[in-house]
């Protein structure tokens, strides 16, 4: 008890957060591998209390005067430490199926111990990385409570109620991460709804109680929740600290989340923004991090920019290049096959990313090019002049050309065999180029001011009974140089 | 002379509030009925109240009422107050049916002897409601003692052995109460504590006591309570939340009701019949094609698989049916309850057309545009799910509709297997103004109507017609050579606003 309690005077001289938290944390550290046996050993449930507050008194350094409140505060928060202890232990040592609810469930004890601790306005606001630990914790706790549910009673659960209308819920299914998510929003709370002066206040808390309410709820699969945190912080925007005057940690996976609630609700200039700041902030070693924020932001710039990754871009990422590589060739070599190919392996992984639905509509930037080489291949006439009268046919004949290889479904249904003679899908897919609006962003210096125009992919019209399409003479192909 | 109460639900001018039906005239009379002597053992009559529902009774139905009270035919198992309630309920039923002189009362059944004939039936091991003895002590004793072997064997038999006099088996402090309550109320010394149970208190214990008893009932299956009551049954109380219940109703037909407390297996339908009732339900949407009469007994039909926990095949055959004919009506409230409770139901893999409802569910997801769920549902899908006829067309129809190929989705639209034609019908004209849209813009100067007809899938150029008119584009229709020409050069961006209008978020109720 006497460790624990030296720790945590020397955090509090120190007035450093980190070393407070890490008193608290479930996990020791690699220099004191028995930290927690220690801790546990130290005392038993009949004495826990009057313990704590004994060695916290006797450790006191005489010169420092603490009122009573504050060790009444960590006297409660290192009693639930304790018994969360003894419940992590027996989860890691036991030799059978390990209790992770019980865990749980006592850690909830802590994070409630210490929100109490904030809300009586014992705990000041230097010491918020305890709160952060309390509730990063919760969260993995909860995590693996639920997955000890799942695999012990695998399946559906059925309602047993006799009150139920229908037989059967998915409810409970993430019994404990619900619960969590709702302790990490009192978390939240405590931090908007903190009154005092900004150098005093909890908001300094806000965002990252915010990204562990988003992570918590992004794997709950309710990321519908996540839109009322935001609006939330922009209700309160006026008298917050500016989002820069945060710590970069905090800064970094918040914008991240933005951009990918964003992109999930097909704002993609917004995405764009908050994924590419997101991007230049993120800490360079943080791999697993910049893979994260390219997953979303590629994807974005497809649709924003017609942009595509370079090799090089995506050199340092395997996983990222063998996700991206091949969609990438397909639309810049213009290959509609590649590119249903490259989708279509693809799909379980970009399903799971929700990538799946933004980076099909890349087939239309891969039928752009393809047009486009149609359009260049086309003969000059005197004056140097591209021919802008094109037939059907040979538009046809192109998105054919691709096809006879692969072993595509879908769209060549009726086109086999009755080549030349029915081109009215070619032709809606010819209309679509004209007709489909997408954002063009154009930045003019980096990072300085981004212009979103909405132009078409392809500037023309289809003379149906002419059976060609009269491409415009400026510009066909808008953005592409042509 | 009658005691008041038995008048009170005839008169309507003597309550506060006109009682509409039997159950709450019951529960608004309690608060009179004990303070005042039962008829047949008080000599003086009640005061004003008697004078207030002055009723000239015909003197059976005073026999009647004078035989119920009569201490020789008092049930030991009954408490008084119940065979009361009954009484009046008889009573006023009839007098509300004017039967009153045309029942044969001398050879009616007592109230006692018919709620021991509803008792039978089920066989139940009733609660015997402590409060009925008025005597708290004892009731608690009661409640404490409740699984003890003897008692219980004790109140199996009074309540089974219904042809034995139950008198010699009454427990003890049930002798008092066979006494009437008149003398009660002159021997006993507790007369203070039973006039605050009559006054306030004693309505909500009756109605909790009501419930519990009801509770009970429920829980205990009929033939269950031939055993004798064992230690694992007294040790779990029977709850709303446990067991199922076992139905023991015969009809086929049976109305919807939210349930509000738990199930009666009187009215619950056991799986026989439901089966029976399913059978008849489908003849019979076959011959009237009557939807709300149908929703309604579907829902009936349900609450009954639910209640009695049944999760068969079966359960799987009515949630389709019951979403399938909601889709044909377009009730889309109704299709998303049963579709979410099918999913349940197919992961337990219990049969049924997992594959058919999976289609229906793309198409749904792309007719609410709700790409979030869209995602959830590929990321579920097996390959094998994948290469099925019916979501195969499904997950063509919402790519075409990505890439904005109108050609082959209005294919595909013609030729969707099973019910999908339904969901689809309901964004079909969206998808349509889109194209129509698309055509205006891509197309100079002008194309023939057929195209457009034969482009968007539809019957004929009179309905594509219309449907361009119906959309205020009548002026862009030329009729040139013998050909009716739409005039995209002119249209242009005409058709913009109702197709942006048509992709207005779409909300639904129940909506998944």
């Amino acid at each position: 008890m006497e460790v624990l309690c030296r720790e945590f005077w020397h955090a509090n001289q120190e007035g450093s957060g980190p070393l407070l938290a890490a008193t608290i944390s479930p996990i020791a550290p690699p220099s004191y591998l028995n930290r927690l046996d220690a801790i546990h050993r130290d005392t038993d449930a009949a004495s826990i209390n009057r313990d704590i507050s004994y060695s916290l008194t006797k450790t006191a350094n005489a010169a420092i005067q603490y009122p009573n409140p504050e060790i009444t505060t960590w006297t409660e928060i290192y009693s639930a430490y304790w018994y969360a202890i003894g419940a992590i232990l027996a989860a890691e040592h036991t030799t059978t199926r390990p209790d992770w609810t019980k865990v749980y469930e006592a850690w909830k004890d802590v994070a409630n111990t210490v929100i109490k601790g904030y809300s009586s306005g014992v705990l000041e606001n230097w010491t918020l990385p305890v709160l952060y630990t309390a509730g990063k914790h919760l969260r993995t706790f909860a995590i693996k409570a639920d997955e000890n549910v799942q695999a012990s009673e695998n399946g559906t659960n059925f309602n047993v109620g006799g009150l139920q209308e229908d037989i059967a819920g998915d409810f409970g299914k993430n019994e404990k991460l619900e619960d969590a998510a709702r302790v990490i929003n009192r978390m939240f709370t405590l931090c908007i709804s903190d009154r005092a002066p900004l150098e005093e206040s909890r908001k300094w808390g806000l965002y990252y109680t915010t990204n562990l309410l988003f992570k918590t709820y992004f794997k709950l699969n309710s990321i519908g929740l996540s839109k009322n945190i935001l609006r939330a912080l922009s209700a309160s925007r006026t008298d917050m600290p500016a989002l820069e005057s945060f710590p970069q940690p905090h800064i970094v996976t918040f914008k991240y989340y933005v951009g990918v609630i964003r992109f999930l609700e097909e704002d993609y200039a917004q995405a764009e923004e908050n994924l590419t700041s997101a991007w230049h902030m993120c800490h360079r070693s943080a791999t697993r991090n910049i893979e994260l924020i390219l997953s979303y932001l590629i994807p974005t710039l497809l649709l924003t920019r017609q942009q595509l990754p370079s090799p090089r871009l995506l050199s340092p990422y395997p996983r990222l290049g063998s996700l991206f590589a091949p969609l990438t060739l397909a639309i810049r070599k213009g290959s509609l096959s590649a590119f249903d190919t490259a989708i279509a392996e693809g799909e379980h992984e970009f399903v799971k990313r929700r990538i799946y639905l933004t980076l099909e509509r890349g087939r239309d930037i891969c039928l752009r090019n393809l047009l486009r080489k149609v359009y260049l291949a086309g003969d000059l006439d005197e004056e140097g002049k591209r021919n802008t009268r094109i037939y059907i046919k040979d538009f046809a004949a192109a998105i054919r050309l691709g096809e006879s290889g692969g072993s595509r479904e879908g769209m060549d249904v009726e086109m086999e065999g009755s080549a030349g003679e029915n081109n009215d899908e070619v032709e809606c897919l010819v209309a679509n180029m004209i007709y489909k609006v997408t954002p063009f962003s154009t930045t003019f210096a980096p990072h300085v001011l981004t212009f979103v125009r909405h132009q078409n992919l392809m500037k023309g019209y289809i003379a149906r009974e002419r059976g060609i399409v009269v491409l415009s003479k400026n510009g066909a192909f808008p953005g592409t140089g042509i | 002379m009658i005691p008041r109460s038995i008048s009170d639900p005839i008169d309507p001018t003597s309550l506060p509030t006109p009682s509409h039906g039997a159950f709450t005239s019951v529960s608004a009379r309690r608060a009179f009925v004990r303070p005042i002597p039962a008829l047949s053992s008080t000599p003086s009559p009640p005061p004003s109240a008697a004078e207030k529902a002055k009723r000239d009774w015909p003197e059976s139905v005073r026999h009647y009422v004078q035989r119920a009270f009569a201490t020789e035919n008092t049930v030991a198992s009954i408490p008084r107050q119940e065979m009361e309630i009954k009484l009046k309920k008889i009573i006023s039923n009839s007098a509300e049916n004017n039967t009153l002189g045309t029942i044969d009362w001398a050879k009616l059944p007592l109230p006692q002897q018919m709620i021991l004939e509803e008792r039978a039936r089920p066989a139940l091991i009733s609660a015997n409601p402590p409060w009925g003895t008025g005597l708290e002590p004892l009731s608690l004793q009661e409640t404490n003692v409740k699984s003890t072997d003897t008692l219980s064997k004790k109140r199996k038999s009074s309540e089974l052995d219904l042809s034995q006099n139950g008198q010699e088996k009454v427990p003890p402090w049930r002798i008092a109460n066979p006494h009437n309550v008149f003398e009660d109320r002159i021997t006993y010394p507790d007369k203070r504590q039973r006039g605050d149970v009559a006054g306030k208190g004693s309505s909500k214990s009756h109605h909790n006591l009501a419930n519990r008893k009801k509770r009970f009932e429920d829980g205990q299956p009929g033939y269950l309570s031939q055993q004798p009551f064992s230690p694992s049954k007294a040790s779990t109380p029977p709850d709303v939340d446990q067991g199922p219940v076992i139905g023991r109703s015969q009809d086929l037909e049976k109305r919807y009701f939210r349930l509000t407390s738990a199930p009666n297996p009187d009215t619950v339908r056991p799986l026989p019949v439901l089966e029976k009732t399913l059978d008849f339900l489908k003849r019979k949407w076959k011959k009237e094609n009557n939807y709300s009469y149908i929703c309604d007994q579907f829902k009936s039909l349900r609450q009954d698989l639910t209640v009695q926990h049944i999760k068969t095949e079966f359960t799987v055959s009515v949630y389709e049916i019951h979403a399938r004919i909601a889709l044909e009506k377009g009730d889309l409230g109704e299709y998303n309850q049963c579709q979410t409770q099918l999913r349940a139901l197919y992961s337990q893999h219990l049969g049924g057309h997992p594959e058919e409802f999976k289609a229906y569910r793309i198409l749904y997801f792309i007719h609410t545009s709700n790409r979030t769920d869209m995602n959830d549902v590929l990321a579920d899908l097996t390959p094998t799910e994948k290469r099925d006829p019916a979501v195969k067309h499904a997950l063509d129809a919402r790519s075409t509709l990505a890439l904005g190929n109108y050609h082959r989705f209005f294919q595909l639209y013609l030729d969707t297997p099973n019910m999908g034609a339904y969901l689809m019908d309901m964004f079909v004209a969206r998808e349509r103004l889109n194209a129509l849209s698309n055509i205006c813009i891509s197309y100079k100067p002008d194309v023939k109507l057929r195209f457009f007809t034969e482009e968007l899938g539809f019957e004929s150029d009179d309905e594509s017609a219309r449907f361009i008119c119906d959309h205020g584009g009548q002026s862009f229709l030329e009729e040139r050579d013998g050909e009716v020409r739409l005039l995209t050069g002119k249209a242009l961006r005409f058709f913009e606003t109702a197709r942006n209008t048509a992709f207005k978020k779409v909300d639904i109720k129940g909506q998944i």
